[in-house]
């Protein structure tokens, strides 16, 4: 059930009134709880097994971890457990496909797995780690309640694309739920409409014209994958916030704040401050779980460069079981490494105005989305190399578009500088104007039938 | 950044924020220009004004338009409902069953869509025909609707039909339709939203049947607005289709898979769409057939036979008006239901010196 589906209107049309008259009743988790697999049992109803494997081994972990002089082992069978499922639904495939390249040379090929990638498995199986991770390190008192806990894990708003909530944060709001007033409905509603706008009007729009030059990029020049590789950018931050924003929105509606999951990426000024704020609830479990364990930045620069090194390499395999995705994980642990001299210099920390810098990391960031949006190497390697070297034919990139991008790329840049801008944009008929704007673009003229959320196959 | 603080803006990636009072002005703002825009919308109709005027084909889809098209009609005029056999792809507009009819009995305008089988017909007159109450209507009954269980909608496998915005969406069940729940309670929601079928009409008739996004993209060099405030299609006034007869195209004949009409899905969506206009105050005329008969094998004769008098018999008990002529001479068929030019003709002139037409315009 995708939030830009009348289903989900109805959906939320039954659930919201419920959910509100319940929630300070002892069925309100319970509710929840069948809410939320209803929503995600609609894609599937297998998938609830997986989820609830997960929820069961989670909740037995810390409480046998409670009781247990070896608490170590209990996390190590959490971890087998999430990152088993994880592995074998997401990567067996590449796996098998990698050991038969290995194989080839001895004539025996193994068989391709035939499993289907559960709709955010990878989140869910994340959200619930850091659970019996945070427990292992006594930062978390056990959830005494399986039903909460449960609905914890499957909370339907964040399941399927997050953000990935940490159990400090959610399940203090399940067990003492706030009162929700006519400001959270409000403010519900206005996530879910810039979410909205950004899925439907922009991400959808670019991508009829990413699809169309990353199909078939043997077919364009310079320009136009230049301009594809520019709108592939804006695409996937379109649609992974605007995924976000709704499901914040409809989380703030029923009460529950989740955390902010993008905040500007594309203002940010350098590599470290981009991952600041792309992503936030994973570039922050990657920090927390992975970063810090393997020593963060207290072994010298060369410990400090492996780790982000492991980090950013671990993190492009979460996106996705393809080499594209390790090499895009790969530029950015380099990009991070080379740019971290340069960052910390006073010529260029002082001098160089903060548009350069915003600028550049943007030409870097946008450049390694090519590995991440081209269907196989060959393509990426096509693409780069066509990109400098073909020509500059017309793109025939829409200027409405192009338009409709950079205006809101100066209203990030505008509002993320928090001066008189801001103020301006603040101002009310401003405010009403934008949401009418918005509702009036979606209901004449975007499209009705959207494609799903890029960030699903993740 | 830390997880979720409660004290955080409620959107600092994008900066809008309302206040309830503000959402409550957002929202009666957009009832209103969603309530008016459709009303106010004037736009010229090509051939609009010619008794001729058929749907033109690219807007055979558009429901709003045809909604709008049915209100425009004089209300002494007959209107005709049907599917293509009706609408005449084979012939022009002035050779049109239609046509002749007007020529010869009555003025009978030409509302039929192509391809609207009678579950897309009943679902057309319950959504879209609320103009046409209390007016004189001939509904075409083309039993090839019930030559085979593909014909019947009750196919099990999945296929594409024609007009599945108008069938029904959740009860009674259509085997062969397989949108998703959403995609079916879009439909529901679109039937009952004219500001969303007027958001289809504009694609229909000024963006090539692409959403504006995709015809943007397609025509990077031409303005979305102009587009807008260009002209309508223009009337289909010539064959859309080669006027051909059967045998000339090579067909032979056949049996067909004629269904039960007890059970007939397309049959009991005939006799609803009747039943929800004669309950509007309809006076209703239906024209059985004709069916290319000549293209029938004797097996098909049979079963052909047997949906053929399973309708008339209904028809008689119910009192409907009705008439089911014999089958035009061969060379008048263009496949197993289409008459051409010379058809057509040869109907109307049967149709209009019958008694129940003569009864039905009041003719003396």
């Amino acid at each position: 059930m995708l939030f830009h589906t009348w289903l989900f209107l109805v959906f939320i049309a039954i659930v919201l009134p419920v959910h509100l008259a319940l929630r300070r009743t002892r069925f309100s988790s319970a509710f929840l709880l069948l809410a939320s697999y209803v929503f995600y049992g609609a894609w599937n109803p297998l998938y609830l097994v997986l989820i609830l494997i997960s929820t069961v081994i989670d909740y037995q972990v810390v409480r046998f971890m409670e009781r247990s002089a070896h608490k170590k082992r209990w996390l190590v069978v959490s971890l087998c457990t999430n990152l088993g499922l994880l592995g074998f639904f997401k990567y067996a495939g590449f796996v098998t496909d990698n050991l038969n390249v290995l194989l080839r040379a001895t004539g025996y090929e193994l068989p391709q797995p035939d499993v289907l990638l559960p709709v955010g498995i990878s989140f869910f199986t994340f959200q619930s780690m850091s659970y019996t991770i945070d427990a292992y390190r006594g930062q978390l008192p056990p959830e005494r309640s399986f039903v909460r806990f449960a609905a914890f894990v499957s909370l339907f708003p964040q399941l399927v694309a997050g953000p990935i909530e940490r159990a400090k944060s959610l399940l203090p709001q399940l067990r003492s739920p706030a009162s929700v007033k006519g400001q959270d409905l409000a403010d519900g509603a206005s996530l879910f409409l810039v979410g909205l706008f950004k899925k439907v009007a922009l991400a959808d729009w670019l991508g009829i014209y990413v699809d169309q030059v990353y199909g078939s990029p043997e077919e364009y020049r310079s320009a136009a994958l230049m301009l594809a590789t520019f709108a592939f950018g804006w695409q996937i931050y379109f649609d992974f916030s605007g995924y976000t924003d709704m499901a914040r929105g409809v989380a703030r509606a029923m009460g529950f704040r989740l955390m902010v999951n993008f905040n500007n990426p594309y203002v940010a000024t350098d590599l470290g401050d981009f991952w600041n704020r792309w992503h936030i609830s994973l570039s922050t479990w990657f920090r927390d779980y992975v970063y810090i364990p393997l020593g963060g930045s207290r072994g010298g620069s060369t410990g400090t460069y492996r780790n982000i090194f492991v980090t950013m390499l671990l993190s492009g395999l979460w996106h996705g079981a393809a080499w594209g995705f390790v090499l895009w994980g790969a530029m950015h642990a380099v990009g991070r490494m080379l740019l971290r001299p340069l960052e910390r210099a006073p010529v260029y920390r002082d001098r160089v105005p903060r548009l350069v810098k915003q600028l550049l990391i943007f030409g870097f960031v946008t450049l390694t989305w090519v590995f991440f949006r081209a269907q196989t190497w060959a393509d990426s390697t096509l693409i780069f190399s066509r990109m400098f070297t073909s020509g500059w034919a017309d793109p025939r990139f829409p200027l409405t578009l192009l338009f409709l991008v950079l205006a809101v790329w100066a209203y990030q840049l505008v509002y993320s500088a928090d001066g008189r801008g801001r103020r301006l944009l603040d101002a009310q008929p401003v405010r009403i104007a934008l949401a009418l704007f918005m509702i009036g673009w979606l209901l004449v003229v975007a499209q009705p039938a959207s494609r799903p959320f890029i960030y699903f196959q993740f | 950044m830390t997880p979720s603080d409660p004290h955080q803006p409620p959107a600092p990636s994008n900066g809008l924020h309302l206040s309830p009072r503000e959402w409550c002005l957002v929202l009666a703002i957009t009832v209103v220009a969603c309530w008016l825009t459709p009303t106010l919308w004037t736009e010229e109709v090509p051939g609009g004004d010619s008794e001729h005027y058929r749907v033109p084909d690219p807007l055979n889809e558009d429901y709003w338009f045809f909604e709008r098209r049915t209100g425009e009609v004089p209300e002494d005029q007959v209107a005709a409902l049907g599917d293509s056999v009706v609408w005449g792809p084979h012939v022009a507009s002035v050779e049109t069953l239609p046509s002749h009819l007007s020529r010869r009995s009555v003025p009978v305008a030409n509302l039929s869509l192509q391809g609207a089988h009678p579950a897309a017909l009943a679902g057309l007159i319950e959504h879209f025909g609320g103009a046409l109450r209390d007016r004189r209507i001939v509904l075409h009954l083309n039993l090839l609707w019930m030559s085979s269980p593909r014909h019947d909608l009750r196919e099990d496998k999945e296929f594409a039909f024609n007009h599945p915005q108008l069938v029904p969406q959740f009860s009674p069940s259509i085997p062969c339709y397989r949108a998703t729940a959403s995609e079916r309670l879009g439909n529901v929601v679109r039937r009952n939203v004219p500001f969303l079928q007027w958001g289809k009409h504009l694609q229909q008739a000024y963006f090539d049947h692409l959403d504006v996004p995709s015809w943007i993209v397609e025509h990077p060099d031409r303005d979305p607005l102009a587009a807008l405030g260009g002209a309508l299609p223009g009337p289909s006034s010539r064959p859309t289709e080669e006027p051909v007869s059967w045998t000339e195209r090579g067909i032979r004949p056949q049996g067909f898979q004629w269904v039960d009409p007890e059970t007939s899905l397309q049959w009991a969506s005939f006799r609803r769409a009747l039943s929800l206009l004669r309950q509007r105050g309809n006076r209703v005329f239906v024209l059985v057939g004709p069916f290319n008969e000549h293209l029938l094998t004797v097996e098909g004769r049979i079963g052909y036979q047997r949906v053929k008098d399973a309708a008339v018999t209904w028809l008689e008990r119910e009192g409907v008006p009705f008439l089911a002529p014999r089958p035009l001479p061969s060379g008048m068929y263009a496949d197993a239901t289409h008459p051409l030019a010379d058809g057509y003709k040869s109907l109307a002139e049967t149709i209009a010196g019958s008694d129940p037409w003569r009864a039905f315009v009041g003719a003396p």
